[in-house]
């Protein structure tokens, strides 16, 4: 494995797309280049020869990988509209903590008596994960009577953390307000 | 009036909005100043070195060269005016910018270069040195001119073709401009039908006792008619004086004349691209960030060809020849100078004392560009970048920078640094840079 920079990656990109030879053209259509990108059809011999002869068809590939990325990048980061979780019958007694159906979020509630703070948790393995940490939106969690549990943006480590805003601990509380919570993104 | 052959020039005194279609970035209103500023920039140029002297070097290669960094410093002069800051497109690219882009561009077009210089020599065979000459320069002027409008379309050419896939050419830009522009004159005379009213109804094809339909429903370029236009440029010549674009003796156009299919095809093209680029101004791939990410992706390609090829045959658009250079990696020892004269000498051209040495201690050694070029001194790898890259960039060290400009020292800097002449300096860089793409076609060695 050999060292490359951003400065050799600058270097590299502009010696590969910069030089202009007379009569240049694109030399393999779309659909070649295109399975050559997802590894569908490897290039042949003489393809591959074209594509490394013609500057023009190198700029043509590196708009297709990059509008590929760009999809890839919305697929794997689906919109998230938001997600629910209910109190279950074990969650009587005290409560540690309450995980949405989903399994993407985790509130955890840490302290006693009237000192109770509460902690939303990210999953890292989450599908939008990567693109909230990114985003940044502002969060909210409801209770099932759509009372503000807490409201925030994630921290680096994917958490959001605020006091506990009600009077009953959190177990009593979720199962006076609907036995149920939400975690969901507030539109800017 | 339209002097079609020329209609670049001419056509600023109507409605200039400009035309974009996938990739362009030369067809919009800031055009007009880019052309004004290389012009401008370029006579300064030869006023500091006389186009005789370009035209004796023989070496077009030289000449080149030379022309290339004296309008570059001309540029970068220009730089403050309110012309080169002036906005280029509708993609946030200045004028001056695009000025610089255009001058890279004629750089790595040789040919183009060629072709002026052939012009020049035409016209000094007839008038001997007529950029001596008093208004000399307007001539001058207009060969350069020449120049980079045929340079704009071939670049715009290929940045369309490189974002959407389709072939074109720079003829086929400039008949998409010529359309644009059609369909601007059209639009006016709808306009103003009362005052044209014979004009409109010869566009039209019949006689107008009312205001026309068309006009109100002709909102888009996408909407124009192939025929209308065919008919207004039929009938041009009779209400102006001047044939029409499609209807001149050159023939320039001639593929079209007949064709109201491929017309019309062009116009809707130029009319969806507008609507999509009206919702979405950001399509020109951005610069950093992930923009280097298309690396991995093209060396993956190449990696798995290398591999497992698939036998075959070739989709290749057309027979090619291979060229696939071999080449061995120069040693990796560099010595870092630091001898008292390389001190004497960045003194004497404005830099730091220990500039050189400091310089190549900021070196990443491990990196690939300075493997590969190990075997140059450091003036000729910083020329490599100074080219390449430009004066400034990010992945610069500071301490490759000029204090006083921020900048990489000049090419004359970076000579006087070497203790070589301008013109070997530039044969070593390119020499350096050859070898660099040499290089790079031996995939293996990027990774």
């Amino acid at each position: 494995m050999k060292t490359s920079t951003a400065l050799d990656r600058k270097l590299q990109e502009r010696l590969l797309t910069a030089a202009r030879p007379d009569g240049d053209r694109l030399m393999l259509g779309d659909a070649v280049l295109l399975a050559a990108l997802d590894g569908s059809r490897a290039l042949t011999a003489g393809e591959r020869a074209a594509l490394q002869a013609s500057p023009l068809t190198v700029r043509r590939l590196r708009q297709l990988a990059l509008e590929r990325r760009a999809a890839e990048g919305m697929v794997v980061h689906p919109q998230w509209q938001g997600s629910t979780g209910m109190l279950r019958a074990a969650d009587a007694g005290v409560l540690h903590e309450l995980v949405t159906d989903d399994r993407c979020w985790t509130l955890h509630f840490v302290g006693s008596d009237c000192n109770w703070r509460v902690i939303l948790q990210l999953a890292g393995d989450a599908p939008f994960a990567a693109r909230l940490m990114q985003d940044q939106p502002l969060l909210r969690v409801l209770d099932g009577a759509g009372q503000v549990v807490l409201q925030g943006r994630l921290d680096s480590d994917g958490e959001c953390e605020g006091a506990w805003p009600f009077v009953a601990d959190p177990a009593r509380h979720f199962q006076q307000a609907g036995a149920a919570f939400s975690v969901e993104p507030i539109a800017p | 009036v339209f002097v079609w052959h020329y209609f670049d020039e001419s056509a600023s005194n109507i409605e200039e909005v400009g035309m974009r279609l996938p990739g362009t970035r030369y067809q919009e209103h800031g055009w007009e100043q880019v052309r004004k500023l290389l012009g401008q920039c370029s006579l300064q140029a030869f006023a500091r070195c006389d186009p005789a002297g370009l035209l004796e070097a023989g070496a077009a290669h030289e000449g080149l060269a030379l022309y290339v960094d004296l309008v570059g410093e001309a540029l970068h002069a220009a730089s403050r005016s309110a012309r080169a800051q002036a906005s280029g497109n509708s993609y946030g690219d200045s004028v001056l910018e695009l000025a610089f882009t255009l001058l890279y561009e004629l750089q790595a077009r040789p040919g183009d270069w060629s072709a002026f210089c052939a012009a020049l020599s035409a016209e000094e065979r007839k008038l001997g040195p007529f950029w001596r000459k008093p208004g000399g320069d307007a001539l001058l002027r207009k060969k350069v001119n020449d120049m980079y409008a045929l340079l704009r379309d071939k670049v715009d050419a290929d940045n369309y073709q490189a974002a959407c896939g389709r072939p074109c050419s720079a003829n086929r830009m400039y008949a998409y401009r010529m359309l644009d522009t059609a369909y601007g004159e059209i639009a006016r005379l709808f306009q103003s039908w009362r005052e044209h009213a014979a004009q409109v109804g010869a566009i039209l094809g019949r006689a107008l006792d009312a205001e026309p339909i068309e006009a109100r429903q002709m909102k888009s370029i996408g909407l124009c008619r192939a025929e209308w236009v065919l008919r207004w440029s039929e009938s041009l010549e009779r209400f102006t004086g001047s044939a029409g674009p499609l209807h001149t003796r050159s023939k320039r156009f001639a593929s079209l004349q007949d064709s109201p299919d491929k017309i019309g095809a062009m116009l809707r093209e130029i009319g969806d691209y507008e609507e999509l680029s009206a919702n979405r101004d950001q399509d020109w791939l951005q610069d950093g960030g992930d923009a280097g990410a298309w690396l991995d992706d093209y060396w993956r390609v190449l990696g798995e060809s290398l591999e497992a090829a698939t036998p075959g045959p070739d989709q290749v658009l057309e027979a090619l020849q291979d060229q696939l250079d071999d080449h061995s990696p120069p040693s990796l020892d560099m010595q870092v100078q630091d001898s008292p004269a390389a001190v004497v000498i960045a003194e004497r051209v404005s830099l730091p004392p220990r500039f050189v040495q400091m310089a190549q201690l900021a070196e990443d050694r491990a990196s690939w560009s300075a493997r590969m070029m190990a075997g140059d001194s450091l003036p000729v790898r910083l020329a490599v970048y100074l080219k390449l890259l430009g004066p400034f960039d990010d992945s610069y060290p500071r301490d490759w920078l000029d204090p006083a400009s921020g900048e990489l020292p000049t090419m004359q800097q970076l000579a006087a640094l070497d203790d070589v002449s301008l013109p070997t300096l530039r044969k070593r860089r390119d020499a350096a840079i050859a070898r660099l793409l040499g290089a790079q076609r031996n995939d293996g060695e990027l990774r």
